[in-house]
């Protein structure tokens, strides 16, 4: 009943009465909200969708905790969280109707001025590209190179592709199936390169690396179910 | 013990809210010792909840080794778990990469496609110059895997891999070439191939020069976006080095922008069109011409377009590279683009910023710097919120300038100021700067008005943030420079070059540093970076100052006050400037009045200056002392100089009206372009290296002893440093800085006329006394009265106090050299067109023929200078994320790239590897050893008994027998099989390598093996290293 991602040209998206009662907080599927409907609709599915030289792919939610990174360069385990926590206040700050795209943290900034936009610098990441989707934000940071609509358009195909996945994926979803996220990643991209776009192929790439995907969605949504009362009074706060 | 799924830890996490952090803790305690086991189940279950606490910020490199066991494990599930790990948490520096070589080898030529994945995904994250080398051999025949998957997976893999080792590409490019010009590819590699080429492309365009005629074909027929899109990039790096290009690509590229319904397509053929040069491509001017206004048509259709910030941004992106070659075409879009300027998204507004910088000239110069000037007031109110007193906790970094703001010039104020950013503050005034004094000044047309601004931009800067620590130790920010510092650079230069304006700026500098004094509470320092060149300003310019007492004054104030050593170094130098102006007059007889008044001065002065002479900064220590001593040798010539008489005329004591006005005048400063020191040609007998004198350390030996001898004129000493009898004058601002507040007052009733609404009121005010003042004599003028009677007090004032040889009036714009009478008619019309004022502003000074400060002659410091600075910074230093492709560029794919693998250099390879093996296992034994000792020291952990701080003490023990390590491991690892069952506290818990399926006694042997036959060792640790 639920609508799946694949419902996204329609930036209203409805849902039943029974889940708007649970879904509060991470339950809440990251379709129920605010998707953009798709300039880029026209491409289709099936096509693959590129970008290359990704720096940096991360989700963390609205109290900016990590669900998700991963550095394609490596990087000191404090300034993985000192550059998440830059990205959290920037892009939590966003007024309403802001583009997809974040000014540079200080700690990328000061490296790479923000001035000189004009010089050659294709190795640079000076392009940080986020869609907020319910209580999860998507960032991908990368060189300024890439088509920036481009990335916007491969955020949703990832999202898509969980959604697909998970069914009508939510963040508990994410939050116990972090392995899933890594999967399915890697079959979108290899050292921050996109090898693959088209939703098709990337969900059967991560279902052939086994049952792992299936099994811990139900228990994680029976367990949490059980576990935590589903009730109203369910209020996930996210201190993860 | 009881063990926790991923599950039960992230459950656990939710329940222990408050106490995370404790939860934590002891989780990762359960962590490390389930991690050691020998259950492989557990072992992975343990690294998954590692792998998750990572990513909340805890850091899992200890257990690099059991990241390597795990990835190990014949299970699939268990294996991907320990490739995640190498992933999230292998470094560069991680010594057991070394060993992971064999496995990952090993696991590259399994059977089942998600296996083969596995190594492939991982090796882009931890590839090193030297893995690169050893696993290329493996990676290249799965190019040829039938799986679609593998193959593109592989491809960028080998890319990844000619980053850091680019003989790898030498290898690899023959089969990816030929994967690309085979069209029954599956479209998704042949996409995977289009997207490393692009990325190669762009690195080195000649090379791929060849394949155009495909990837057209591609470009034209294979009807994919996504792919086209990278075509575009690829394309548009090539066009320059072929312009015939131009003309096959421009048609399609058209029939896209054309027809396309999608966005980004659209967007990147313009893209692609900019970028590259087929604007500019001179072959067929009316062609460029209608796709050039066609590009930039479709972008002004993508800014106008309500509500999608997105096509507003890469709009504004496409325009920034634009206006590099068309500005012109660019400014035509001025409307749609100051828009942006306001919009609430900051990063359109950066955007635009850049975009604005670029196209700005002297007819738009003050509306942008209006809308700026706006932007930065409005938002000042988040400052003024913070409560005055406040400052006083921080008062080292606190210099309250704008928060007073809101109580001198209360003004209407957006009410949807945004809260905008320090970084973005000074990035906006660090702009208005830029635009300003671009091509040395040549938009200005108003100089009144850039001092105003800057008056008023010193007030509005943002305080500089206080430094902090941990950012500043790892990355230089760029708040290091104090963005008022930069506006106060700016005055002077404007001071120092345009010499017409100079009496302005003086008077400018004057009024902030009285506003610095009145706006910080006493005893708190001063700290604004504008103070430098302010002071500065007043002390070389003294002789135009309005008031000289008053600033005297007020430089005496600030002195004790000023917070960093080297303003005090300048305030000092330009106290004793201003007093020479003030007292150096020859003209004035020496009367009895100016006797004592110049007795007066000097005892402050004096009482102000005698604290520094102990001051630990050893500049100020030597400026003061100087001054010092100079200021008593002249109070002693004033009070014994008789004063003049009606019959007796005398003399002004000739210190006072010779030496030291002799001191600061003569030559006048210029401003000197950068890099004018450069082209200083080197003197034909001047070596640099040859030693000034062969004993110098004795000859400075011998003056210390010379010093130490003088030192006995100790009288002489205790008598200057005696402390006089406390002054009894007080500091306090005299009466004639409170007679000009009828001038504030004024302002107020003239703000609404104002339509700049970003000046404070004192300056509006000031600007419109001046205007009256130019236009006093304009007989189309009409004055009003107020304004009158609000100037004569201050003249009457002036008149009895300096005596008539002064005169206010003539100090702003009417000295001028002749040429430029010009500018006092031509300034009053406000409204526009504006002629411009005919200042002469001069030029930085440079020598003849320099090549290296041509191109920035006409720049000012400011502009260039540090532009320069951070560019060369920025190349040198590597980006956070950057990947680095240096390496890449200047290797060539021609030359013997047909050849392939050649077998000398195979086995140079191996002979290398050799190499590469022998340490590796020399650290495998390292890390086997180091392992059993803690494993030694916290045997009995998995069952429960915590054992705390044994782990040091063992490790000594057995630190000494490292000697016989080889036959010792087989012993242990008889005992580990006891051991698991009973743990007996201290003893060697065995070892940690679990590999079912070889008997662990067999691993010794083969050790041993390996020491006595270096030659097979190679085939030796291919198998040790797969028991790992």
């Amino acid at each position: 009943m639920y609508p799946i991602l694949g419902a996204r040209h329609s930036s209203n998206v409805t849902w039943s009465s029974q889940h708007a009662v649970t879904c509060i907080g991470p339950t809440r599927p990251l379709s129920s909200i605010n998707i953009p409907p798709n300039r880029n609709r026209s491409l289709g599915d099936d096509e693959p969708r590129f970008a290359a030289m990704i720096s940096a792919f991360l989700v963390f939610n609205n109290q900016g905790q990590p669900r998700l990174t991963k550095f394609y360069t490596q990087l000191d385990t404090s300034i993985q969280q000192r550059l998440i926590s830059e990205i959290f206040t920037l892009v939590s700050n966003r007024p309403a109707g802001s583009c997809n795209f974040l000014p540079l943290p200080p700690l990328l900034a000061a490296s790479s001025t923000s001035h000189s936009s004009t010089e050659e610098q294709s190795d640079v990441p000076s392009l940080v590209t986020y869609r907020h989707y319910a209580t999860l934000y998507f960032i991908v940071i990368s060189t300024s190179t890439e088509s920036p609509l481009a990335l916007i358009d491969l955020i949703q195909v990832y999202v898509e592709a969980l959604d697909k996945l998970f069914e009508n994926v939510c963040e508990l979803d994410l939050i116990f199936n972090f392995e899933t996220l890594h999967a399915t990643l890697s079959e979108m991209i290899i050292g921050g390169v996109v090898i693959e776009t088209s939703l098709d192929r990337i969900v059967a790439g991560v279902r052939a690396q086994g049952t792992v995907a299936k099994r811990p969605v139900n228990e994680g949504r029976s367990t949490i179910g059980s576990g935590m009362g589903i009730g109203g009074n369910f209020a996930w706060t996210g201190r993860v | 013990m009881f063990e926790k799924s991923l599950y039960d830890l992230i459950r656990g996490l939710r329940n222990h809210k408050g106490n995370e952090k404790e939860y934590i803790q002891k989780t990762l305690k359960e962590c490390r010792a389930e991690v050691r086991s020998q259950d492989m189940d557990l072992k992975a279950t343990a690294l998954l909840k590692l792998i998750y606490l990572e990513m909340v910020g805890h850091d899992m490199s200890w257990a690099s080794f059991h990241v390597l066991e795990v990835m190990s494990s014949p299970k699939y599930h268990q294996k991907r778990v320990g490739y995640l790990g190498a992933v999230q948490s292998f470094r560069h520096d991680t010594e057991v990469l070394m060993l992971a070589t064999n496995l990952l080898k090993k696991d590259l030529a399994a059977t089942t496609p998600t296996v083969i994945s596995l190594p492939i995904a991982t090796l882009p994250h931890v590839i090193t110059p030297s893995l690169a080398l050893s696993t290329l051999a493996d990676l290249l025949p799965r190019l040829n895997h039938s799986h679609a998957n593998i193959r593109k997976k592989t491809l960028v893999t080998l890319y990844r891999l000619a980053l850091v080792y680019p003989e790898a590409l030498r290898a690899a490019w023959p089969k990816i070439k030929d994967r690309l010009m085979d069209s029954n590819e599956d479209p998704s590699v042949t996409a995977a191939i289009v997207n490393v080429v692009c990325e190669l492309g762009s690195r080195r365009p000649h090379d791929f020069l060849p394949l155009a005629p495909r990837l057209f074909e591609l470009l034209v027929d294979s009807g994919n976006n996504w792919m086209a899109i990278k075509l575009i990039k690829l394309f548009a790096t090539l066009t320059p080095l072929e312009p015939r290009l131009v003309k096959k690509l421009l048609p399609p590229l058209t029939n896209i922008i054309r027809t396309t319904p999608a966005m980004s397509l659209l967007y990147e053929c313009i893209n692609g069109i900019i970028q590259g040069g087929i604007l500019d491509s001179a072959e067929d001017i009316a062609g460029a011409d209608e796709i050039a206004t066609l590009c930039v048509n479709k972008l002004r259709g993508m800014i106008m377009i309500n509500g999608d910030a997105n096509l507003k941004y890469v709009a504004l992106l496409a325009f920034n590279k634009i206006v590099l070659t068309h500005p012109h075409l660019v400014s035509q879009q001025e409307d749609v683009i100051l828009e942006c300027i306001d919009s609430t998204d900051i990063t359109i507004r950066v955007q635009a910023l850049n975009l604005v910088k670029g196209m700005v000239t002297s007819d738009n110069l003050v509306p942008i710097v209006s809308r700026l000037m706006k932007q930065l007031k409005s938002s000042s109110p988040s400052k003024d919120r913070r409560p005055p007193g406040s400052s006083s906790n921080t008062p080292e970094t606190e210099s309250d300038d704008e928060s007073q703001t809101a109580i001198t010039a209360p003004t209407v104020r957006d009410t949807q100021a945004l809260l905008i950013p320090d970084d973005y503050r000074i990035d906006i005034i660090e702009r208005i700067l830029f635009m300003c004094s671009k091509d040395n000044y040549s938009s200005v047309l108003d100089f009144d008005w850039y001092i105003d601004v800057l008056t008023q931009l010193v007030r509005m800067a943002p305080v500089p943030r206080t430094f902090d620590a941990d950012t500043g130790a790892l990355l230089p920010t760029r708040q290091q420079v104090d963005v008022s510092e930069k506006i106060g650079d700016e005055l002077r230069n404007v001071a120092v070059k345009v010499r017409a304006m100079r009496a302005t700026a003086v008077r400018a500098a004057d009024v902030i540093l009285d506003q610095l004094l009145s706006d910080n509470p006493v005893g708190h320092p001063l700290s604004s970076g504008a103070l430098k060149s302010s002071i500065w300003i007043i002390g070389e310019y003294s002789i135009q100052l309005a008031l000289p007492d008053d600033s005297l004054n007020g430089l005496l104030q600030a002195i004790p006050r000023i917070g960093k050593p080297e303003i005090v170094a300048v305030a000092l130098h330009a106290t004793a400037k201003v007093f020479s102006s003030i007292a150096g007059s020859d003209v004035e007889p020496w009367t009895s009045e100016r006797k004592s008044r110049i007795s007066l001065l000097l005892a402050r002065i004096l009482d102000v200056l005698e604290p520094l002479a102990l001051h630990p900064n050893l500049e100020v220590q030597e400026r003061a002392v100087e001054f010092i001593e100079l200021l008593k040798l002249t109070a002693e010539a004033a009070s014994g100089q008789p004063p003049s008489t009606d019959e007796n005329s005398q003399e002004p004591p000739l210190l006072l009206t010779q030496a030291i006005p002799s001191l600061f005048t003569g030559w006048e400063l210029n401003s000197v372009a950068i890099h004018a020191q450069k082209n200083v040609p080197l003197p034909g007998g001047l070596d640099l290296d040859e030693p000034i004198h062969s004993n110098l350390g004795r000859l400075l030996a011998q003056t210390d002893i010379i010093t130490l001898q003088s030192d006995e004129a100790d009288e002489f000493e205790v008598y200057y440093h005696q402390r006089p009898p406390p002054s009894s004058i007080s500091s306090s601002a005299p009466a004639i800085s409170r007679l000009a507040d009828p001038d504030d007052d004024m302002a107020s009733s003239y703000q609404q006329l104002s339509e700049e609404s970003y000046l404070d009121a004192d300056i509006l005010a000031k600007r419109k006394a001046e205007r009256m003042e130019k236009n006093k004599d304009d007989p189309f003028y009409i004055p009003s009265d107020n304004i009158l009677r609000t100037s004569t007090p201050i003249h009457n004032i002036l008149q009895n106090h300096n005596g008539p040889a002064l005169d206010i009036d003539s100090i702003p714009v009417m000295q001028l050299d002749l040429e430029k009478i010009g500018t006092t008619a031509a300034a009053p019309s406000r409204p526009r067109p504006q002629p411009r004022q005919r200042v002469i502003i001069a030029a930085d000074e440079t020598l003849e023929g320099s090549d290296s400060g041509t191109g920035r002659q006409y720049d000012s410091e400011n502009s260039s200078g540090n532009l320069t600075k951070a560019k060369s910074k920025k190349s040198k230093q590597h980006s956070l994320l950057q990947v680095d492709s240096s390496t890449i560029g200047s290797f060539s794919l021609e030359g013997n790239a047909s050849e392939g693998f050649d077998y000398e250099r195979q086995q140079r390879e191996e002979a290398e590897m050799q190499q590469a093996m022998k340490e590796v296992e020399r650290l495998r034994l390292e890390m086997q050893r180091a392992n059993e000792r803690i494993q030694m020291a916290q045997g009995a952990d998995v069952q429960g008994v915590v054992i705390k701080k044994k782990k040091k003490k063992v490790a000594k023990k057995t630190a000494g027998d490292d000697e016989n390590e080889p036959t010792k491991v087989k012993p242990k690892k008889k005992t580990k099989k006891v051991a698991a069952q009973t743990v007996e506290g201290g003893e060697p818990g065995g070892v940690t390598e679990d590999t079912p399926g070889s008997p662990s006694a067999k691993v010794a042997p083969k050790k041993k093996k390996k020491k006595k036959a270096p030659g097979e060792e190679v085939e030796a640790t291919g198998e040790a290293g797969s028991l790992v």
